[in-house]
């Protein structure tokens, strides 16, 4: 039985904050357009605002975001939902879409909460830090990081005790165990789907230990330890706690492989690995890192010039695939692979090991059109209708893909392709 | 014998928002070290530098001024050129009379990328005043 | 003099805070005279910090903010935006910058670094003392929008344009619209024809009443600024005749998208001109799309061995262009694949130094590696020979993929892989004095904050001018410009800075040097009181500041830029 719905009514839907939704957001805000973001994570800001540095200057991540991300949750013609997911969208016609969304509570009344971090040091429960990648552990009652947006707590509910230690601490009395879920229907005249990407699970690779062997972590986890808002304060390797000095990365993790069935280049991971190269070259200067590839995919602005640089600086660059890696008992690593520039085969020792792992899509989309259905291509990314001559289109007339939705690739690249969607959407809301 | 350390000299630049101080940026962004007793000052466009600035910086003790110029990238024309020039003239002028070497006045062009010659020129400049100032004791 | 200042010194994330030590800078410049309030922060740009300045303003009752961050390229305007929202005027905000020139420049020398940006605060605490309260000038913008070449990013900026409800005015030197694509045959991805998608695009722009598609017509000369700029265009091939005719427009903003070039090898490059089986990929990809038959024949001979040499002009270690062209790994590929389609008896042997099929292009290798093409990668430094033994063309090349062994091919057909130059002809570029990056390709401002603005106010980037792009990647961007263009004068209303020149009345003489210095016209000859004196024209005024040098009774001063506010930033900075 379908709970009572409110109904709202909105110019635009954009479905995602991440950069490209946030993008598209602010340009269909400020051309006069009542927009709503939809976002299911907690905070606005997706991957990017958790990110170190971003290739090829080298700018702070969190530099470029937080005021993004600021100004968006300032504007006066945007409204975001976080928590929140559409569950549903039908189009009834060229200028009109239903959809049904669902906010889930947050425990929080998060115009009241002062982010004064009172609720999570007297929270018992601890749990994996899923912000940090697992590196750190979070308690039940948490803000999910210091730059997030909204600033406020969440209650876990599934890990909490219900033992209301948060709420006879908190000061301004926001903390509320009996917010419900919310459902509302809207109606908007044109969608954006700015949904993003998954991340490759290395898992699949059993292979290269990672699960296994303490020391074989993500890119996502080393961006993290990298991170100016990072959860040590240098970088740590997870079994004891050394700082490394012979890190390795292993590229195409989980792309260019048909064996885990990703055969395609996720574009980025080539940059961003030599950029956390650098990055460690800097923050541990007596160390040895070595990126083990199969192609340097360096092709951007910038690109090429900073990977000259990162050779410059002495990061080793050796052309092989790793076929296995296995652990010592101290806890490092030995990686086997073939050098083809030596045509052999050789085995090198390393305390830390770095998977680049690739980009996936992210199935958010995939089941919420009814009457007439959204289309995927082989990779079940968001299929491109016309590819070169408009690619924010989809298939559906007025819903438009912003963004990794649509396939891998890079921030200025997602920037763009936001710019595109939302010229498109305000064509769309213009036209009809 | 004690070591002498040469102090480096302290160097005023003027550069230009849009052409010259991007270039200074970079030059940061790339980590191209030069002394830390360079500052700058931005200002629109260096033909719009009046000489008395750059007199009143010499008389309250920096050692040398760089007009980090637009040249021919100037949003403003062509004739920006010709305009800074025409200031350098005036200021090498007023520094004569004044018995200032006016080697210690440098301009050059830097367009929005130039931060290697940004870094070169500084450093020419302050090996020079370290090398005048204490050969002039 | 102001009374209360508000200093923020930003930790950056470490960015800042790693060289240069911000408490020992606060401690430094809190009690100079004026400051009331002094902090530290780590992220001066997050939300939560600009909540906290609105409510320091209000709480100390801030008549003035300086914040000691990066650059203002940056958060110039965020900055300017929060003391906007906590009631002061925007103009009385000053910025440090003392990252990008205080902790990165000198990285090496934390102690100098520090004293540095000590002195920058100061320096910036001195000028707000002199900041004063100005209004932005508005005036009505011209509600059209000019768009500069009509490729596939002009003409898409365009149609995006006219989709929005607002005029536009495409204009193409040449005499047919399409750019190169208009030239290419099967295109990546799709298999599309470049001259169909061409073709349908001018069918979309056609349907268009607001979109005035002028051809063989080059824009002379450009006037104004944003909101107003007055553009000559004469058209490209004039009858023997001393009137060129010529025609104005008038337009809020611009769309730059005047494409690229070809990389053309040098004569003896890979033996290129000195063999006739030696082509550039262009002039490959024009054979194969127009050749009919069963068999490739190229000068009357059959072509069934064609070798691809990759990078030719791009990434390269001597030369100018260091830069990787981006779309040529994929295009060689697909051509390849189309040309094995098409003809028979074709054996693809690609010479390269690393595929470059990023994101989903890489299904094209994997189609070439099954159809049986070889890869051969070479080492950047030992690029492969070429030389001709009277019947065939053979390359000589070192292996990587088999341990440098030395091979030789012997092949009909060697196809020099190309890539894209900025354009030759950079009449566009100085006319409207775009600065250009390290590439030589017109700069954006900033790669992600503001992608296709240029440090020119109403002019825009499109496409390939901007840097190498394929098809889709110059649609988006050619989206995104035509948006700003569009954003930037669709309210008919346009706000510039009001930073203009100012004449002291008393102090002129009327020597008439300013006037003659002014490139705008924007000084006039007024009697004021029975004196004649020069007197500034506000709305023409651009804020130069040509004018105070050649003033000799030192009457004028750029606001924001006036004597004593650059005397006192110089003696903070020294003292």
């Amino acid at each position: 039985m379908e709970e009572r719905r409110k109904k709202i009514e909105f110019d635009a839907l954009v479905i995602g904050a991440g950069i490209a939704g946030g993008e598209t957001a602010l340009n269909i805000a400020n051309n006069g357009y009542k927009v709503l973001l939809v976002e299911k994570d907690h905070s606005i800001g997706g991957k990017m605002i958790l990110l170190s540095k971003v290739f090829p200057t080298l700018d702070c991540a969190a530099c470029i975001t937080t005021p993004k991300v600021s100004e968006i949750a300032r504007h006066p013609n945007i409204t975001v939902f976080t928590e929140s997911e559409v569950t549903s969208i039908v189009k009834k016609t060229e200028s009109l879409f239903i959809a049904k969304i669902t906010k889930n509570p947050r425990y929080v009344h998060v115009e009241d909460c002062t982010a004064c971090q009172l609720c999570e040091k007297a929270c018992p429960v601890s749990v994996r830090d899923e912000y940090q990648f697992g590196l750190v552990g979070r308690k039940a009652a948490y803000i999910p990081f210091s730059i997030a947006n909204p600033k406020a707590a969440v209650i876990d509910l599934e890990q909490c005790t219900l033992c209301g230690a948060c709420e006879r601490v908190c000061p301004t009395h926001c903390i509320d165990f009996t917010m419900e879920t919310e459902y509302f229907e809207l109606q908007v005249k044109t969608v954006v789907l700015a949904t993003g990407f998954q991340l490759f699970d290395p898992l699949k690779i059993p292979r290269f230990g990672y699960g296994k062997y303490k020391n074989v972590v993500t890119s996502m986890q080393m961006e993290r330890e990298i991170a100016p808002t990072r959860p040590y304060h240098t970088i740590l390797r997870p079994s004891d706690g050394k700082i490394p000095d012979q890190i390795a990365y292993v590229l195409c993790t989980g792309s260019r492989d048909d064996s885990v069935g990703n055969p395609v280049c996720s574009q980025v991971c080539c940059m961003y690995s030599m950029k956390q190269a650098q990055l460690l070259m800097g923050a541990l200067p007596m160390a040895d890192i070595t990126i083990y590839y199969i192609d340097i995919r360096s092709f951007g602005k910038g690109f090429e010039e900073f990977y000259q640089q990162a050779k410059d600086m002495g990061v080793n660059f050796v052309k092989g695939k790793i076929g296995k890696i296995s652990e010592k008992e101290n806890g490092n690593l030995i990686l086997r692979y073939e050098d083809i520039q030596e045509g052999i085969l050789k085995e090198a020792e390393h305390d830390m090991v770095v998977l680049s792992v690739g980009m996936l899509s992210n199935q958010s989309v995939h089941q919420i059109f009814d009457g007439e259905m959204l289309q995927f291509d082989s990779l079940n990314f968001i299929w491109q209708s016309d590819l070169l001559g408009s690619p924010a289109k989809t298939n559906i007339d007025g819903v438009f893909v912003a963004g990794t939705a649509s396939g891998p690739m890079d921030i200025p690249d997602s920037i763009l392709s936001a710019g595109s969607a939302s010229s498109e959407a305000i064509s769309y809301l213009i036209q009809h | 014998m004690t070591s002498f350390v040469k102090k480096n000299a302290k160097i005023l630049v003027f550069s230009t928002e849009k052409i010259s101080d991007p270039a200074i940026d970079m030059a940061g962004l790339l980590k191209l070290h030069y002394p830390p007793t360079v500052y700058t000052i931005t200002v629109p466009c260096s033909s719009g530098i009046k000489p008395n600035w750059i007199l009143h910086a010499f008389e309250k003790g920096f050692d040398g001024v760089f007009i980090a110029a637009d040249g021919t990238d100037c949003v403003f024309g062509e004739s920006c050129t010709e305009k800074t020039g025409k200031v350098v003239e005036m200021t090498h002028e007023k520094m004569k009379q004044n018995n200032l070497d006016p080697a210690r006045l440098r301009m050059a062009a830097l367009c929005s990328v130039c931060s290697d010659a940004f870094v070169r020129q500084v450093r020419s400049l302050n090996e020079y005043l370290i090398k005048t100032r204490y050969s002039e004791k | 003099m102001k009374k209360n200042l508000g200093v923020y010194i930003c930790h950056c994330g470490g960015n800042i805070s790693d060289y240069v030590d911000v408490e020992k800078v606060r401690q430094a410049i809190e009690h100079e005279e004026g400051v009331v309030l002094a902090k530290t922060t780590m992220f001066a740009c997050s939300d939560s910090n600009q909540k906290e300045m609105v409510e320091d303003i209000h709480q100390y009752q801030l008549d003035g903010v300086i914040v000691a961050s990066c650059s203002p390229k940056l958060h110039l305007v965020t900055f300017r935006n929060v003391t906007e929202t906590a009631g002061l005027n925007k103009y009385t905000y000053v910025h440090a910058n003392i990252r990008e020139q205080a902790s990165w420049a000198h990285s090496d020398d934390k102690e100098g670094a520090t004293e540095k940006a000590i002195r920058l605060v100061r320096a910036a605490i001195s000028k707000s003392r002199y900041a004063e309260a100005l209004y932005p000038n508005k005036f009505e913008a011209e509600k059209a929008i000019a768009v500069i070449g009509a490729g596939m990013a002009g003409m898409k900026a365009a149609l995006s344009i006219a989709e929005k409800n607002m005029s536009v005015v495409l204009i193409e030197k040449e005499n047919t619209v399409g750019g190169h694509v208009a030239e290419w045959g099967s295109l990546f991805m799709t298999n599309e024809k470049g001259s169909e998608l061409v073709q349908r695009i001018h069918n979309d722009l056609l349907k268009h009443e607001n979109i005035s598609i002028l051809t063989g017509t080059e824009v002379v000369s450009s006037k104004g600024s944003i909101g107003n700029f007055t553009l000559t265009l004469q058209k490209k091939h004039q009858p023997v005749d001393n009137l060129r005719e010529t025609m104005e427009i008038n337009v809020g903003s611009v769309v730059v998208a005047t494409g690229f070039d070809h990389y053309i090898p040098q004569r003896g490059e890979f033996s290129y001109l000195n063999n006739e089986n030696v082509i550039s990929l262009p002039d490959f990809k024009k054979l194969t799309d127009q050749s009919s038959g069963k068999t490739l024949l190229y000068n009357g001979k059959e072509i069934h061995d064609i070798a691809y040499i990759y990078c030719v002009g791009s990434r390269q270690s001597e030369g100018e262009n260091k830069y990787c062209s981006r779309f040529c790994c994929t295009s060689t590929i697909h051509t390849a694949i189309e040309t094995k389609k098409k003809f028979k008896g074709i054996r693809n042997f690609h010479l390269h130094r690393g595929i470059r099929t990023y994101g989903k292009q890489e299904l094209l290798y994997d189609e070439a590696l099954q159809n049986g093409d070889i890869f051969i990668q070479f080492h950047d430094d030992f690029p492969p020979e070429v030389s001709f033994n009277g019947k065939k063309t053979s390359l000589k090349v070192k292996d990587l993929l088999s341990s440098d062994k030395e091979l030789v091919l012997d092949t009909d057909l060697v196809v020099l892989v190309t890539g894209m130059l900025p354009r030759m002809d950079q009449s566009i570029g100085q006319l409207f004095k775009l600065p250009k990056g390290r590439d030589k390709f017109y700069n954006e401002i900033h790669m992600k904050l503001r992608p296709v603005e240029t440090v020119i106010d109403g002019i825009t980037l499109a496409g390939t001018c901007q840097g190498p792009k394929n098809i889709s990647e110059s649609v988006n961007s050619a989206l995104s410009a035509a948006t700003k263009a569009f954003s930037s004068i669709s309210k008919g209303l346009v706000e510039t800075e009001p930073i203009v020149a100012e004449i002291n009345g008393n102090s002129c003489v009327w020597c008439g040097e300013c006037l003659k210095a002014c490139p705008f016209e924007a000084i006039e000859q007024k009697e004021i009181d029975g004196k004649i004196i020069a007197v500034i024209n506000k709305s023409v005024c651009k804020g130069c500041g040509m004018c105070a040098p050649v003033c000799v009774p030192n009457a004028i001063d750029l606001i924001g830029y006036s004597d004593k506010e650059i005397f006192s930033m110089i003696d903070a900075l020294v003292q």
